[in-house]
């Protein structure tokens, strides 16, 4: 009897050597375990350098800042554009376009695009020249490489709204249209209906896309890369500088650092699974 | 209903407004502060952009080949994956799920140094078929899950009632199930190329700079202050989403998952 | 129906996956073996170059080098000798230097990724210290006879002996601008750019190093912090460092709150700068490659009213090189790639303002009439300051070790917020 499980067997292979296997050797570089097998010991001093780095730390709290509030404002905006689209049925084939298009904007680009809209010499700044809003570049708000991550956060915002929208509305289906026509006949005014019957179906949908965009913006690389402060900077850039640094004693550090990317996001699957089990149990 | 009319128009505006600047670069020549239109219109940079002493029409084809090659190897293995666990149950099912979700999840950060040490001492860094199986890491998963999202809503009486008609497996499989899932499976590889398409860091590493491809090359037009040569990269870019929509226009699934 | 289209478009790429998968490894090792190829005469080594190719690492963050390398000399090299140059373009020098050390330590001394380098200071140190770099063969090259080696700047990189591991390719040195439409009379010394930075909050800032250019940037305030360069000059002298880095710190530190932004961050590269500059967000620049102003000027980047300046005091100047790694695998042809990098012709090109601008790295005096006419007569742009005009205030450079110290002193005592 052919086990169920055989047609599986190849992707896993590959996933289980390309993916687990990095990680693996990752683990193994970070104790200070070299390529060949040699006499060295495993060593701790890697990861005790890493954790003992204020940079490492600082680095690390604005990857956390990025990713926290860019979840947060993505998810708030996300039902907003939920709502608003299931509500109001004028204008959503433009609407779904645009939603659609976002989504396959690499982030690169939409880097480039805020970059060249917000720049304290940009687009943005030119317009309230022109309107007498600001007299110089320097009186426009710093919005790119701030030490608040402002511009970071405005791309993530910008390419996961639309990501957390579009799971919300593909999830969401007639019953929940009949639930919310039934609070309405039952005298419940829109907020009403939004807070008590819309929220509450798509809150799991909700948050196991967000654990999703956590993960992702918090180990993401090329937008801090490219609109980020010169210091400090995001885990991950600080993680691929020391992994290219000319000096290689820094190289197990970046491993190091590699992993502690790769555990949050690991704790940020638990807390999609959860919210995916409450989804089902919807 | 005026408010949701106003609001609808702030979200049209607002996904469209990063997009302008960058249309705008790719017919400027010289755009200074404090213009509100480039002083000078030139097809230069598009020009420029498409030679090949740029570099970049190169990096449009080692993108588009890498994707199509990553998609393909994707699909081969992740079809039959996919409806391996749509359709069957079996004990661990589930933690054959959270395996294949993970490398979905986890940043490319937290994987691509130890993958550039492997492929080094196999021989597959830098090369493009080591970025190609790097690639795969956030692909093959996408496409199994999205494939066992469609085989657990699948009606495999269709197959066995063909079988029971003496049709064999092959035959079952290009005349009943193909048909049934192709079109998701055929939404779900496009979607899989722009994931590709899109990587940044992966290529990076495991391409060791020789494997170029358009994120690549945009980073490199932006950061060295060359905006009208970067956004005609940029539009270049979008191209290929553009026909994944227009291809896809009239059968978005409701319950497709989508790459962030 | 569309989905339908799309499986149909899928299906029928196919075919061209394969051919895409097989995309061909590193080209066979044909002249991997340096030893055999040195004092062999030219014309053999030509022949054995005949169809290779070569990957040329070099940082490509200016568009007018891109085109020149692409375009001009691999344009050449395809004509005349059938080889390929593949321009392999780097955010920084250090990334090919780490490739080339990490295949060493992986045991791979044949079959390199990198054939050839723009190199010199820091970077071409670690090469030689690393056994990295394939040396001895420079007098093969029939241009070698337009070196001046007899030139201290030129025999000595970055104070460390070239000792025939690399061959000169490009003058540099660094020179200042501003917009005479927006700032009439610039500072023109390092004690006047340190008060004129006070006296004008916001309006100037530097790369972070360790960028090149932000580096060199740092070591004019440390030449001046020192009271002059010759204390400096010579081997790394931590006593002598650790006397005079306190007050470079403080000088940089002092002027940091009235720099752009305030100083909270600094640009990450010199074309974020540049581009800061071109938008009139801080009113002086500089460059290694002051010529770039003048291309930057031609394509729109910068107004016309742009004028590039030396300082009263200095300015660093340098050469720079091109080496070959030691486990290339195509010598032969990156040793044809040198010896037309350092032809008259070619540095005559690289010498036009509309091209490069760059100084030569050979000597003038040693091509033939022709050309010794020619570049005399080469056109100046009326924004870039000539080359030789510039030269007669150059300032040496630091040896590796004193840069390596400078550049780490910055970021922990004067970049960390």
């Amino acid at each position: 009897m052919r086990s169920p499980l055989l047609p599986v067997l190849p992707a896993l292979a590959v996933l289980a050597l390309l993916f687990y296997g990095a990680l693996a050797l990752s683990a193994a570089r970070s104790l200070g375990i070299p390529p060949a097998p040699g006499l060295d010991f495993p060593s701790l001093a890697p990861w005790r350098l890493v954790l003992s780095d204020p940079a490492v730390w600082r680095s690390a709290g604005l990857s956390l800042w990025i990713s926290a509030v860019s979840t947060a404002l993505s998810a708030m905006l996300a039902f907003g554009v939920a709502v608003l689209i299931r509500q109001a049925p004028a204008g959503r084939p433009v609407l779904g376009f645009l939603l659609r298009l976002n989504l396959t904007v690499p982030h690169l680009v939409g880097a480039a695009g805020m970059l060249f809209l917000w720049a304290q010499s940009g687009l943005a700044a030119r317009v309230a020249l022109a309107a007498g809003l600001i007299d110089g570049p320097a009186a426009f708000p710093a919005l790119i490489w701030d030490p608040w991550a402002l511009g970071i956060v405005l791309v993530y915002v910008w390419k996961e709204a639309p990501f957390i929208a579009l799971i919300l509305l593909a999830q969401s289906g007639p019953a929940d249209a009949a639930r919310e026509d039934t609070a309405r006949t039952l005298g419940a005014s829109r907020l009403q209906v939004i807070r008590h019957v819309t929220l509450p179906s798509l809150l799991p949908g909700l948050a196991a896309a967000s654990a999703i965009v956590f993960a992702f913006t918090f180990g993401a690389y090329e937008v801090p890369l490219l609109l980020g402060a010169s210091d400090p900077v995001a885990l991950p850039v600080l993680a691929w500088q020391r992994f290219t640094d000319p000096d290689l004693a820094a190289r197990p550090q970046a491993m190091a650092l590699a992993l502690l990317v790769a555990l949050l996001s690991a704790a940020a699957i638990l807390v999609h699974l959860g919210a995916v089990r409450r989804l089902r149990a919807w | 209903m005026r408010a949701g009319r106003l609001a609808a128009w702030v979200l049209g505006i607002w996904l469209v407004l990063p997009l302008v600047p960058v249309v705008i670069w790719t017919a400027a020549r010289g755009w200074r502060f404090p213009d509100l239109l480039p002083a000078d219109w030139s097809g230069r940079a598009m020009a420029q952009a498409l030679s090949p002493s740029s570099g970049v029409p190169q990096a449009l084809f080692t993108g588009t080949a890498l994707a199509l090659a990553v998609t393909a190897i994707a699909l081969a293995l992740g079809i039959p994956a996919g409806r391996a666990l749509g359709l069957a149950r079996f004990r661990g099912k589930r933690a054959v799920e959270v395996a294949i979700l993970a490398p979905l999840i986890v940043p490319p950060v937290a994987y691509v140094f130890g993958l550039q040490a492997l492929f080094l001492r196999l021989g597959l860094a830098p090369s493009a078929a080591g970025v190609a199986l790097a690639h795969l890491v956030p692909v093959l998963p996408y496409v199994i899950l999205v494939m066992a999202a469609v085989f657990a809503g699948h009606d495999t009486r269709l197959e066995e009632e063909a079988r029971s008609l003496g049709a064999s497996p092959a035959q079952v499989f290009v005349l009943v199930t193909l048909p049934a899932v192709g079109p998701s499976a055929a939404v779900a590889a496009l979607l899989a190329f722009l994931v590709s398409w899109g990587q940044y860091l992966p290529t990076l590493a495991i391409g060791g700079g020789r494997v170029a491809t358009p994120p690549l090359a945009l980073y490199a037009y932006i950061s060295s202050g060359r905006h009208d040569i970067a956004a005609a990269i940029a539009v270049l870019s979008l191209l290929p989403g553009l026909a994944v929509i227009w291809l896809t226009r009239r059968a978005f699934p409701r319950a497709l998952p989508v790459p962030p | 129906m569309a989905p339908r289209a799309a499986l149909a478009l899928v299906l029928s790429l196919l075919p061209v996956l394969l051919p895409a998968l097989a995309l061909p490894p590193a080209a066979r090792a044909d002249t991997a073996d340096g030893a055999r190829l040195i004092g062999r005469p030219w014309a053999e080594i030509e022949a054995e170059a005949r169809g290779g190719e070569v990957n040329f690492f070099l940082w490509g963050g200016a568009d007018s080098i891109n085109a020149y390398v692409s375009d001009y000399i691999g344009g050449i090299l395809k004509e005349r000798y059938g080889i390929t140059l593949n321009r392999v373009p780097l955010t920084d020098t250090a990334d090919a230097v780490s490739i080339v050390l990490t295949e060493k330590e992986a045991g791979n001394t044949d079959r390199g990724s990198v054939d050839l380098i723009w190199i010199n200071g820091v970077n071409f140190r670690t090469m030689r210290q690393g056994g990295l770099v394939w040396c001895g063969y420079t007098s093969t090259l029939p241009n070698d006879a337009l070196v001046d080696w007899s030139d201290p700047s030129v025999a000595r990189d970055f104070g460390v002996p070239v000792d025939g591991c690399e061959v000169p390719w490009s003058g540099a040195q660094m020179a200042f601008a501003h917009d005479s439409a927006r700032l009439a009379e610039p500072p023109r010394s390092i004690p006047a750019l340190i008060e004129w930075v006070k006296a004008n909050p916001g309006r100037f800032t530097y790369p972070a190093p360790p960028d090149f250019n932000g580096s060199a940037f740092v070591r004019h305030v440390f030449y001046h912090a020192a009271g002059g360069v010759e204390g400096l000059l010579g081997p790394f002298d931590q006593a002598r460092f650790d006397a005079v880095a306190p007050r470079a710190w403080a000088i940089l530190n002092g002027i940091e709150p009235y720099l752009w932004r305030g100083g909270a961050t600094y640009p990450n590269s010199i074309a974020q700068l540049q581009t800061l500059f071109a938008n009139g967000e801080v009113d002086l620049s500089f460059e290694y490659n002051p010529s770039q102003f003048g291309v930057g000027v031609e394509n729109g980047t910068f107004p016309a009213t742009v004028r590039t300046f030396g300082l009263t005091d200095g300015t660093l100047a340098n050469t720079s090189y091109t080496a070959i790694p030691f486990n290339s695998p195509h010598k032969a042809a990156a040793m044809v790639v040198q010896n037309l990098l350092l032809s008259g012709e070619a540095q005559l090109h690289k010498a036009r303002p509309d091209v490069w601008g760059a100084p030569p790295g050979i000597d003038i005096d040693r091509t033939a009439p022709k050309l010794r006419a020619a570049f005399a007569a080469l056109p100046v742009h009326p924004s870039v300051i000539p080359a030789a005009e510039l030269a007669k205030s150059a300032l040496p450079e630091l040896q590796p070790e004193w840069i390596a110290a400078i550049e780490k002193g910055w970021i922990e005592n004067v970049g960390r917020k």
